[in-house]
């Protein structure tokens, strides 16, 4: 099981973030992800592999200060 | 302390009005040469028309200057505010101060904002704003005893010139056992030798027991601050509850605020982290994205930068509650604890560093071609401590390095340094020098616009390159954003009032990453609507950060995301609640709107203004050489073929360079139209007269000054 954007999810062997967003239905265009330290932005996510029992974080968009 | 020494030159028994919704409804005047000390009534017009913070400031600015001040008369003044929603304990963000005043690089008005405790303890102790003009002959220290009702103007000796040294010993002397009732504004010894000096704005850290510092780092008010003869000025108040401000409306504030502040709490956490490892959790995204400056804007990537990310910063930051006013939950002011810096005054002793943010990260790692997480930590400590601006240094660094390894200056001009990209010895040297204004670091101190005049006009160096390679416009150094890829940061950083820093406007990632905005009247639209409401929070006394650093959870799903309407409804109800004034988000934007166009007419009256002011140097809009060219060939080349139509076959970089400069400066200059158009500006970029009808600051002398630029 990991948990996207406070979704749960059951994990399977491979399963990257872009795959767990179209599992979950989210065509939202997020930019940036963040599994546990690792940040991912959003052309990275076909690539980055999700463990099994991660949290996976959306980050919003990001504003500047 | 025991050689600091203060004499009495002025004592001005006054009192403290009562806070009614927000207000003091009265400012305090100061002449450093006079040591005239004067209150004015504020008027219902002024709030209407001002609102407060960064408005009061400018109006009363205006009143000050002529269109011939320089930054250096006596006439200049530093206007310092809150504003009528500052000071409030429990909603995240409200204890800005922002400060306004003629710059030294631009030669025009500067606005910079800051956290820490001046600001509201100068309202409570019963000023909205306050205007220092005049200079002093010998070092004083102006002190705003709220608590006693007593102002003193006071000569001082044996003060110390650093800034955290500066903070400490006027805390205890004035705080008298109450170390959280001060509040210490003060600059540094490279503001007395540079352009870019900052002001340190001082916060009492009470579990660490210690004072700890903000910048209002922009445009050189440190430099005119040290120019009035000032060492600091001083605030004391106790105590700050959430009836201070006399609020319209308490339980619709108590809820808005508790709302937000719980938010804050919940999500935070998820999202960008800013409650423990703040704005330096942007440094590998910035990266990733080819958005991180490296050696001087030329690249926006290096394999390197994880070395100073997140992760490194976490590791780093002393845990505990960060927050530069009392009550913020995002309390993003991280620090670190027992730094041995090993260069300098302070070489081997323990000091407190008050950060990194990502922008010092940036500027003075990254954009200076260095990976160095504690190289960067001695920057921070250095700038703050000898008043300099971070970005500023930065940014002039990089330049002065580009020029080195170029050869448009030599090893001989530098005195022998080697300022190649990635040298930190000679990055700290020179920021040493700017501190005793000696050396070559001294003509850095001066500015990326006036560097380019001094190599050229005294090394020879090539004038045409330096203008495309110098990063500032409006003599301001380009704060820490890539803006190659995005037409709409390119605005937002050149139609800034100022000059190029982000406060205004940061459209990257709504514009370039994902393409929200493709047509001109939508980017222009974006440089309406953002740059107005971010103004807004500088006339209430506000942290934009609360805004759009962290979202509600369902925020994706709403019309407009980037604008967090959520949060601009709340902060209608948080100034509803305060001032009693009920307003709705259309009402913010048209309150910035009437301040931002009289600060375009203050910029007109100085002699700017116009639309040759909001040029920008090529290095912002496209690669200025072959070698940035190659580097994204892809790009540039997939851009001239699919976007532009260009039959690149057989064209040289440097030919393929030239076509792409001219295309992007004239979407650049079609990009200008749009926004003049949109904000009701002549195609010069002068408010129109029916713009300034429109917003009720047709006052005769703003008419005059538009008249005097033929804009009847």
């Amino acid at each position: 099981m990991v948990k996207v954007g406070g979704r749960e999810l059951a994990w399977r062997e491979g399963m990257t973030i872009a795959d767990a967003l179209e599992a979950l239905g989210d065509p939202y265009p997020y930019a940036v992800a963040r599994i546990g330290e690792r940040i991912v932005v959003a052309p990275g996510f076909a690539t980055a592999a999700i463990p099994d029992g991660a949290e996976i974080f959306l980050l919003p968009l990001v504003a500047g200060g | 302390m025991a050689d600091f020494a203060a004499k009495e030159i002025k004592a001005f028994a006054y009192r403290r009005s009562t806070i009614q919704k927000g207000y003091a409804n009265q400012t305090l005047h100061v002449d450093l040469a006079s040591a005239d000390v004067v209150m004015k009534p504020v008027s219902e017009e002024m709030k209407e028309i001002f609102v407060g913070g960064k408005g009061f400031d400018l109006w009363l600015l205006w009143n000050s200057v002529r269109g011939t001040t320089r930054w250096n008369d006596p006439e200049n003044a530093i206007c310092i505010a809150s504003g009528p929603l500052g000071g409030t304990p429990t909603y995240p963000g409200s204890g800005k101060s922002i400060v306004c005043s003629i710059s030294p690089t631009t030669g025009s008005c500067i606005d910079s904002n800051v956290g820490g405790f001046f600001g509201p303890y100068l309202k409570f102790s019963g000023f909205d704003a306050l205007e220092i003009k005049g200079k002093s002959e010998r070092p004083t220290v102006l002190f705003v005893d709220g608590m006693n009702e007593r102002i003193q103007i006071l000569e001082v000796e044996g003060l110390p010139d650093e800034a955290h040294e500066i903070s400490r010993i006027l805390t205890d002397y004035f705080g008298q056992g109450k170390p959280r009732s001060i509040s210490v504004v003060s600059t540094g010894p490279g503001a007395q030798h540079t352009l870019i000096g900052c002001l340190n704005f001082s916060w009492y850290d009470f579990k660490r027991s210690r004072s700890r510092l903000k910048q209002a780092g922009r445009g050189g008010i440190g430099t005119v601050f040290a120019e009035k003869g000032l060492k600091a000025i001083v605030a004391r108040w106790d105590p700050v509850t959430l009836a201070m401000n006399d609020p319209a409306d308490m339980e619709t504030l108590k809820a808005v605020a508790k709302l937000h502040s719980q938010e804050i709490v919940e999500q935070d956490p998820k999202q960008n982290q800013m409650s423990s490892v703040g704005t330096a959790h942007l440094v590998t995204i910035m990266n990733d994205y080819d958005l991180l400056p490296t050696k001087n804007y030329r690249f926006g990537r290096d394999s390197r930068a994880p070395e100073m990310g997140q992760e490194v910063f976490r590791s780093l930051f002393d845990e505990g509650f960060d927050g530069c006013w009392i009550g913020c939950t995002l309390s993003c002011s991280h620090g670190i604890r027992d730094f041995v810096p090993f260069t300098g005054p302070y070489k081997g002793r323990k000091v407190f560093v008050d950060g990194p943010e990502y922008e010092t990260i940036a500027g003075c790692g990254s954009n200076l071609g260095i990976f160095d997480p504690l190289f960067v930590v001695e920057m921070n400590f250095y700038c703050d401590t000898y008043g300099l601006d971070t970005i500023s240094v930065g940014t002039g660094i990089a330049f002065a390095m580009e020029c080195f390894e170029l050869g448009l200056i030599s090893a001989e001009d530098t005195g022998g340094m080697d300022l190649s990209f990635g040298n930190k010895e000679a990055a700290l040297t020179a920021l040493h020098q700017m501190a005793t204004g000696k050396g070559f670091g001294a003509t850095i101190g001066q500015g990326v616009r006036r560097m380019k005049e001094i190599f050229a006009r005294e090394y020879g160096g090539d004038r045409l390159l330096m203008e495309d390679i110098g990063m500032e416009a409006k003599g301001l150094e380009f704060s820490e954003y890539m803006s190659k890829e995005s037409l709409a940061q390119q605005g937002g950083y050149g139609l800034a009032l100022k000059g190029p820093q982000h406060d205004e406007a940061w459209l990257i990632f709504l514009d370039m990453v994902h393409n929200f905005m493709p047509a001109f009247e939508q980017k222009a639209e974006a440089l309406h609507w953002f740059p107005l409401f971010r103004t807004w929070f500088s006339l209430c006394g506000l942290c934009k950060l609360p805004w759009n650093d962290v979202t509600p959870p369902d925020n994706k799903q709403t019309a407009e995301p980037a604008k967090v309407m959520r949060h601009v409804e709340w902060y209608s109800q948080y100034f509803s609640a305060v001032t009693g004034r009920a307003v709705t988000p259309p009402d913010l934007i048209f309150m910035s709107e009437r301040v931002y166009n009289f600060q375009r007419v203050l910029c007109l009256k100085m002699g700017f203004g116009r639309r040759e002011h909001d040029t920008i140097p090529y290095r912002a809009m496209g690669p200025v050489s072959a070698e940035e060219y190659d580097s994204r060939a892809d790009r540039y080349d997939g851009q001239l073929r699919e976007v532009h139509h260009v039959d690149i076959e057989g064209k040289s970089t440097p030919e393929k360079v030239g076509l792409l400069r001219r295309l992007r400066e004239e979407r650049y200059e079609l990009l200008k139209d749009a926004v003049y158009d949109r904000r009701g500006w002549t195609r010069d970029g002068i408010p129109t007269v029916a713009t300034v009808k429109r917003l009720g600051i047709d006052f005769p002398e703003v008419l005059e000054v538009l008249k005097a630029h033929g804009v009847v």
